[in-house]
């Protein structure tokens, strides 16, 4: 074959197609895709439902029918754990006197941006209800009685929590069995301090953290009461004018899968 | 020929675009221009690969220019080789389907397919050479 002769069927039809990928490409040609697919779509699905049997030939049919089955389980089974997850932490939480339960709003954490199990710890949640499920800036979020964190940031249907341990949490506290007040401060990396606390309040290990409430004209802040932490350690010298201590806190933040919003304090 | 040519070619197409990624079309065109070394071909293998596009949901033009494209450089290492050959197929066939994967964007496997295509490459090309001498 003569060369000249096969080059300018190739340059023709070459060309013709760079020409419809240009085309396709910048959306001219999609009526035209469009009105095609819908034609050959049916044919399309014949083939792949025809050699799909084909393929399945020979296989029991029981055994086909076990495995749709066997699919179908797996599924309910997953959306029946979910179900007692949920109810028990339903139950949980409405049997805490405070927060009020008609105060809650009930979010699944769907993310924590930047937390790796076992390398990082997370600093933020992200929850799956927004400003349309009245949630706002500034609100607790909790789980039981125990403080999670708060809203900074919402938007229509989902919204990011600081967590008490983020190192930009700032709140007043107070110790239970002492009263010692102080300011707890996230340390980032799960901890968290109480510090400013003068010298003359006695600050005792084991006790516990609670918030003292700081609820603005808005309705919204953290409510009084609520667990912080348990003190773990206690740094106290003369020479300081306060005093600080280590919280721990009594939750699991790794392992949260829902917690409650306390919206309309 | 021609009527052979375009049977394959559906067939080709229909499971490429219902069961397998190895790139079918491109076997069939590549055995026939190696059989016939027909200007024709690029012709079918501008339909085909727009035909194939329109099925698999990409771009319109990609696989025609491509196959067209493979079809050229076949045609071009016939004046320094002796292209109607088992083994040339057979090379042509690999070589040709791992960059057509690879160009189509699958990673999954390639190298497997791309000797699955010369296999196949080279039982098509002996089933058309039949025919030819039937013909």
């Amino acid at each position: 074959m003569c060369k000249s002769s096969f080059t300018s069927y190739f340059l023709v039809f070459f060309i013709l197609s760079f020409l419809i990928f240009g085309a396709s490409k910048t959306g001219l040609l999609n009526p035209l895709d469009s009105f095609f697919k819908t034609i050959f779509s049916p044919v399309q699905a014949l083939t792949y439902q025809t050699f799909t049997k084909v393929t399945d030939f020979g296989q029991n049919s029981q055994i086909l029918m076990l495995k749709a089955q066997n699919l179908i389980l797996t599924q309910k089974l997953v959306d029946q754990t979910k179900l007692i997850a949920d109810n028990e932490a339903l139950r949980d939480q409405f049997q805490t006197a405070s927060p009020r339960s008609a105060n809650l709003v009930e979010a699944d954490v769907v993310g924590a941006p930047g937390f790796v199990p076992g390398l990082s710890f997370p600093e933020t949640l992200i929850l799956d209800m927004g400003t349309n499920d009245g949630v706002r800036v500034g609100d607790a979020v909790v789980y039981k009685n125990n403080l999670v964190g708060k809203i900074t940031q919402a938007s229509a249907n989902l919204s990011s929590a600081t967590l008490v341990t983020n190192s930009s949490s700032q709140f007043i506290a107070k110790t239970l069995e002492t009263g010692a007040s102080g300011v707890a401060k996230g340390q980032g990396g799960g901890e968290i301090i109480l510090d400013n606390v003068v010298l003359s309040d006695n600050l005792k290990k084991g006790d516990l953290v609670l918030t003292t409430g700081a609820i603005n004209l808005q309705n919204s802040g953290f409510p009084p009461d609520l667990t912080v932490g348990k003190i773990i350690s206690i740094s106290k010298n003369p020479s300081d004018l306060f005093q600080k201590a280590e919280i721990q806190p009594l939750i699991d933040f790794t392992n949260l899968q829902k917690v409650f919003v306390v919206v309309n304090y | 020929m021609k009527f052979l040519a375009v049977v394959f070619l559906l067939l080709a197409l229909l499971l490429e675009v219902s069961l397998t990624t190895i790139p079918l079309i491109f076997l069939v065109l590549l055995c026939l221009m190696v059989a016939s070394k027909g200007n024709w071909l690029f012709a079918l293998a501008f339909v085909f690969g727009l035909l194939f596009d329109l099925l698999s949901f990409k771009t319109l033009g990609f696989s025609s220019a491509l196959l067209i494209l493979f079809l050229f450089l076949v045609l071009l290492y016939q004046s320094k080789f002796e292209i109607t050959t088992g083994y040339f197929v057979a090379i042509a066939s690999f070589l040709g389907s791992f960059s057509f994967l690879f160009l189509q964007g699958y990673t999954h496997l390639i190298l497997f397919q791309a000797i699955l295509s010369a296999i196949i490459g080279l039982l098509l090309f002996k089933l058309i050479q039949r025919f030819n001498k039937v013909g």
